[in-house]
């Protein structure tokens, strides 16, 4: 059962203009000085795509006149594959046949001392949905060990609590991903068929729960193909918008992760080619200036050295999907998915800087670890 | 000629052009550039100090160089707290007087928290450093943190990264106006030519990093500002000849009337 979108976030009045043919009022687009919603709808339009080069250099200049002529580097660190999701597109969902595992503490560390060696400032730690093996006091003590190796430690986990997110934000948490995967609540409940996930407003109230709770960013974005990439694209922006604006203090990062139409058993709906990618990306970009737009190893090495710096201003880096994957040697743990570029961190700074691109490890301290506070102090 | 020197504190500076350190294509790119524009003053950002890895540490090599100050800010801090413990910090490190306090909270736009600024100021000055804030172009604020012993006040010109120059030339000429510490130019200079506006203007010195850091050649980039800060500079020792509203013509009207004596 659906129910309406709140008025903050629905697309509905500038989904007619990402169907334009009007290739004027695309171009004009392109180049305005202030974009909103309405250009950046005439932007995702299939008629936008003539004007990818365009977009491409105007979206370039904008991101090197922010972020400057470098890249930020992260990496995922996979705490558990344990999980009773139905996520009908995940490699560990719960009624798929995979090795599970969940790392104890003796192997956080030495997953962290592999992840230090390679000069990992920023991490992300990943579990599946709930569960008694990965659970918040769980989540909480891997916080707690990864925060003495590293300044920056990050969460892509489930949703979860106020209370629980002020929990992690304390043992030194600070940022979260959530990712709604996709802002259309039809696709939503056919691709999420159990468990928690199935509550899509439980899911899309979760950044406000975590920046309420103290956590200084959130990372959002939508799995593209699982529905109308122009319809989640327009909501992920207008969900930034919401967010930029109520916690006005608060990091709001945007990331693109796809379903690739070549890797892995699932058939996406709508699929997303890579040039259409580039033009959400590029369109992101033009209207969100100063917003850090994230590109992980789903995408190929051809596509991540083309985008590096012509929209995206952050990267994850030697990414293994495994639970395990950096310290041990044997990886017999299922992946969540598939990486298209197996580049270990040498090779990837040495396309970057190839670029004229600086690769930045550590760019925040640890001394400003502390939960944040968005209302008056 | 006058004394071209600049007195922040008790400390005496050659060149009135302040370099930032991040944002560049690699370090080289940027020693190269501070080591071009002749500036005996760069910042860096706490968050950019990297001790575990030479390759990421913008601090370890700006100190080798010579004739060259560190004054390590606190970018990424969100308030007072925050910002005085990565002072403390950065001076720690870096054993500089110097502290280029910057509060900037909404991560995205970069503007500085008058309020946080203005307590952290007070702190810093009370813990020894010579305080350099970065605030919005607000002449009572300036005058505010003046009075609590900052060495110098740093209002923007525009939104850091935006290159829209002076935009708040206006309330900048009035913070000059009424300073008795040297008044910097921080944040939104594009081009060498506006860096000589500030500095013609009256400014004492002026911050440049993303406009030198994202240009095709950094290291000239670098020497074109240092030519326009010293332009500017000069052209204010010179001093300008004052504008008018009116043509003042150079045979004029009433030389016929007879005068009173």
């Amino acid at each position: 059962m659906t129910k309406e979108l709140p008025d903050w976030l629905s697309p509905d009045r500038w989904l007619p203009m990402a169907e334009s043919e009007n290739t004027d009022a695309i171009r004009a687009a392109i180049l305005s000085g202030n974009p909103t919603e309405r250009e950046l709808a005439l932007m995702l339009s299939p008629a936008a795509a003539e004007f990818l080069e365009l977009m491409a250099q105007r979206a370039h200049a904008i991101t090197k006149r922010h972020f400057g002529q470098t890249i930020s580097l992260y990496t995922p660190l996979y705490l558990s594959n344990f999980c009773n999701g139905g996520c009908l597109y995940c490699g560990i969902a719960g009624d798929r046949r995979a090795i599970r595992s969940v790392l104890n503490e003796t192997q956080l560390q030495r997953e962290m001392e592999a992840i230090k060696a390679m000069n990992i400032e920023e991490v992300v730690l990943l579990t599946g949905e709930r569960m008694p093996e990965a659970d918040v006091p769980y989540l909480r003590d891997c916080i707690a060990i990864v925060a003495e190796y590293i300044h920056n430690v990050n969460i892509e986990v489930f949703p979860m609590s106020k209370i629980e997110y002020r929990e992690l934000a304390e043992a030194g948490c600070t940022g979260v991903s959530l990712y709604q995967e996709t802002y259309d609540q039809v696709p939503y409940e056919k691709m999420h068929r159990w468990g928690d996930k199935r509550d899509f407003f439980n899911r899309l109230d979760a950044p406000d729960r975590a920046l309420n709770g103290g956590l200084r960013s959130v990372g959002i974005g939508t799995l593209l193909g699982l529905a109308d990439p122009r319809f989640d694209i327009l909501c992920t922006y207008r969900h930034a918008k919401y967010l930029l604006k109520n916690y006005w203090k608060a990091g709001v990062s945007i990331s693109f992760p796809r379903i690739q139409p070549q890797l892995g058993g699932f058939e996406a709906d709508h699929p997303v080619d890579e040039r259409m990618l580039a033009q959400y990306i590029f369109a992101m970009r033009i209207c969100l200036p100063e917003t850090p737009l994230v590109l992980s190893t789903r995408e190929s090495q051809r596509v991540r050295d083309g985008l590096a710096g012509v929209g995206i201003s952050k990267m994850s880096v030697g990414s293994k999907t495994t639970v395990g994957g950096y310290g041990e040697e044997s990886e017999d743990s299922t992946e969540q998915f598939e990486i298209s570029d197996e580049r270990n961190i040498p090779e990837f700074c040495e396309m970057l800087r190839s670029k004229g691109l600086d690769p930045v490890f550590k760019n925040w301290d640890a001394t400003y670890r502390e939960p944040a506070q968005y209302q008056n102090t | 000629m006058m004394n071209n020197i600049l007195k922040v504190g008790d400390q005496e500076l050659g060149s009135r052009l302040f370099l930032g350190t991040g944002k560049f294509s690699s370090t080289q790119a940027m020693i190269e550039a501070v080591k071009a524009s002749g500036t005996e003053l760069v910042t860096v950002a706490l968050r950019r100090f990297n001790r575990n890895q030479a390759e990421d540490d913008l601090y370890g090599p700006l100190s080798e160089l010579k004739n060259v100050r560190l004054m390590p800010n606190t970018s990424g801090a969100m308030n007072t707290k925050e910002a005085v413990r990565a002072a403390m910090l950065g001076r720690e490190l870096s054993k500089s007087p110097f502290i280029k306090l910057e509060i900037h909270p909404n991560p995205h736009h970069l503007l500085p928290d008058a309020i946080e600024t203005y307590e952290a100021a007070i702190e810093l000055v009370k813990q020894g450093f010579l305080v350099l804030p970065y605030i919005p172009a607000d002449p009572v604020l300036a005058k505010r943190l003046e009075d609590v012993g900052c060495a110098a006040v740093m209002p923007l010109g525009a939104a850091i990264g935006t290159g829209k120059g002076l935009s708040t030339a206006n309330m900048i000429k009035i913070i000059i106006r009424d300073a008795n510490v040297p008044v910097v130019v921080d944040a939104g200079l594009r081009a060498p030519s506006e860096a000589a506006c500030a500095m013609e203007m009256g400014c004492d010195a002026v911050l440049v990093n993303s406009a030198i850091a994202a240009a095709d050649n950094p290291a000239a980039m670098g020497a074109a500002f240092k030519t326009g800060v010293e332009a500017g500079r000069m052209a204010y020792n010179a001093g300008l000849m004052p504008t008018s509203e009116v043509a003042v013509p150079s045979s004029p009207l009433t030389s016929f009337l007879s005068t009173n004596d």
